[in-house]
């Protein structure tokens, strides 16, 4: 419980100065920040004094129809302590920095969130596609991604031959 | 005349390579015979799960769960569902959790004898690997017996199990445990005592501690690095509080290290599967759910210990029948990240023990 309180005050301390907004959800705290302090930010909750979230669990892209958001689990190996941050970003135009230099692991996962909703990590070391091939359009995961069904397709790929 | 350069080769290995565990292929730099850059090359397997999941209902995704990390199907199914039963509010009876645990805990003995045999597989010690997979059968004939199919069991439901055991699986189950002394050590002499093993195992690609924590290693890997690290004991899901267990920690950071401590939790499963067999309470297997699943809008992460590291689900609802984002994180894709780290500076055939260490599973890796 002590724990609990330290960490809702570290973290309301920080999102004061990141302009953040706090949120309990299912007895998880989530700070949501504007793109440009997620690098702060994380920073900050990495080295919260007692209660330290340094461990990244997972990251991923979600797609809001109205914006983006990168979401980061954090946790810590040795306590109970657990934080979810959220990074709002315009879908015009998805730039966010990399966290690449504080999490080494989160290499993979930003090329996965990369790939799936176009989301451009600014300072990764190696952005490119991870599971779709290189030349692959669009960006499956985003909510406007057209899925057509086999049977479209196939009337399409018939006429093609047909040609 | 003497060679002063050698050119820099460039190997393909797989998708179609007897060491890949699956479609895996890595682009290897060599020196010589000395790696000087690994490039893992993943995506053969993709089949789009987390797509999937949106225009599925809450139910009907169970069964594509089952092709994640197919050599552990329950604990897919059980990560699953019991994000979805968080995100509802659902309490399953006591009779569930109990057969959850001993259907958990049996996949992962399955598992691990899969990562032993497959491991001295990739060592060139064939008959290891037929005594590891002999003893697996048997696991999965108590599969068949519950719910019919013996790999992807889709054994789980939202609010219990599909059902209950036959009475012919209660002394299968006891007969198994009884024999599971002596599996072991004939694990021990035919594969971790063996000259060969040892000498391509021990010492080979170090994992330091600071390395894995930076890395989000998770499950044996980052516990073979010396992190006392387990989600059972961190955060004890489902009925794990109830067990007395201890949770294998070994500090040999090596490939060797990474294989052993997985004979060390078979032992450690045994135990919660043998207190489980004993507490068993009777009682219904289902809870009380309604026929259309409907969870109030809202976002729940929850994770379990896979047998391969920590596998979570982050869903986030909307309301409707069908999830908004389903976001599976995949213990063996992140991993996976720390082979073109360590393989630098070994020689071919080390990080062929190093990938089989790590245990990767490609339904997993590539979702």
């Amino acid at each position: 419980m002590e724990n609990n309180e330290l960490l809702k005050r570290q973290v309301e301390e920080l999102a004061s100065r990141v302009n953040g907004e706090v949120e309990e959800s299912f007895g998880v705290l989530v700070l949501t920040v504007k793109a440009p302090y997620i690098t702060e930010t994380l920073t900050a909750a990495k080295q919260f004094a007692e209660v330290p979230c340094d461990f990244l669990h997972d990251l991923c892209g979600l797609d809001q129809v109205d914006h983006f958001e990168v979401v980061y689990q954090l946790s810590s190996l040795r306590g109970p302590q657990k934080l979810r941050v959220k990074a709002l970003l315009n879908r015009e135009n998805p730039v966010v920095d990399s966290v690449t230099r504080i999490w080494q692991g989160a290499n993979y996962l930003e090329r996965e969130a990369y790939d799936m909703f176009g989301i451009i990590f600014k300072g990764h070391p190696n952005l490119k596609r991870i599971y779709m091939w290189d030349d692959f359009e669009g960006y499956p995961l985003r909510k406007d991604y057209v899925t057509e069904p086999i049977e479209v397709r196939n009337i399409v790929r018939q006429r093609i031959e047909g040609e | 005349m003497s060679i002063k350069e050698t050119e820099e080769l460039i190997l393909n290995m797989g998708p179609q390579h007897p060491s890949m565990h699956g479609l895996f292929r890595m682009v290897v730099h060599l020196e010589g015979e000395t790696i000087t850059k690994l490039e893992p090359k993943i995506g053969y397997l993709h089949r789009g799960m987390e797509k999937l999941a949106e225009s599925r209902t809450y139910a009907q995704f169970i069964p594509y769960t089952d092709r994640l990390d197919y050599l552990a199907s329950p604990h897919n199914n059980w990560a699953y569902v019991q994000t979805v039963e968080k995100l509802m509010g659902v309490e399953i009876p006591e009779r569930a959790e109990y057969l959850r645990v001993i259907f958990g805990e049996l996949a992962r003995i399955a598992s691990h004898q899969v990562m032993i045999a497959s491991t001295a597989l990739d060592m060139a010690g064939w008959s290891a690997w037929s005594y590891a997979f002999r003893d697996r059968e048997r696991i999965c004939d108590m599969y068949e017996m519950t719910a019919g199919s013996r790999l992807t069991v889709n054994i789980m439901r939202i609010g219990g199990m599909s059902a209950e055991p036959p009475e012919e699986f209660w002394p299968a189950l006891k007969s198994f445990l009884d024999d599971t002394p002596e599996m072991l050590e004939e694990y021990y002499g035919i594969f971790f005592g063996n000259e060969i093993a040892l000498g391509r195992l021990k010492n080979v690609g170090i994992l330091s501690k600071e390395m894995a924590e930076n890395l989000s290693i998770t499950g044996p890997v980052l516990r073979a690095s010396g992190v006392n690290y387990d989600v059972r004991k961190a955060e004890p899901y489902s009925i794990y509080d109830r067990f007395d267990f201890k949770v294998p920690v070994r500090t040999g950071c090596d490939s060797y290290d990474r294989t052993i401590i997985r004979m060390d939790e078979i032992v450690e499963s045994i135990k919660i599967i043998k207190q489980a067999v004993r507490d068993i309470p009777e009682g219904p297997v289902m809870a009380k759910v309604p026929k259309v699943i409907k969870p109030p809008a809202g976002e729940v992460y929850h994770r379990v210990e896979n047998p391969k590291g920590e596998l979570g689900f982050y869903i986030v609802s909307d309301g409707t029948t069908k999830p908004s984002r389903v976001r599976i994180r995949p213990a063996t894709f992140i991993n996976l990240q720390m082979l073109p780290i360590v393989a630098l500076g070994w020689k071919i055939q080390d990080v062929v023990a190093i990938f089989a260490t790590l245990d990767a599973v490609l339904g997993e890796v590539d979702k």
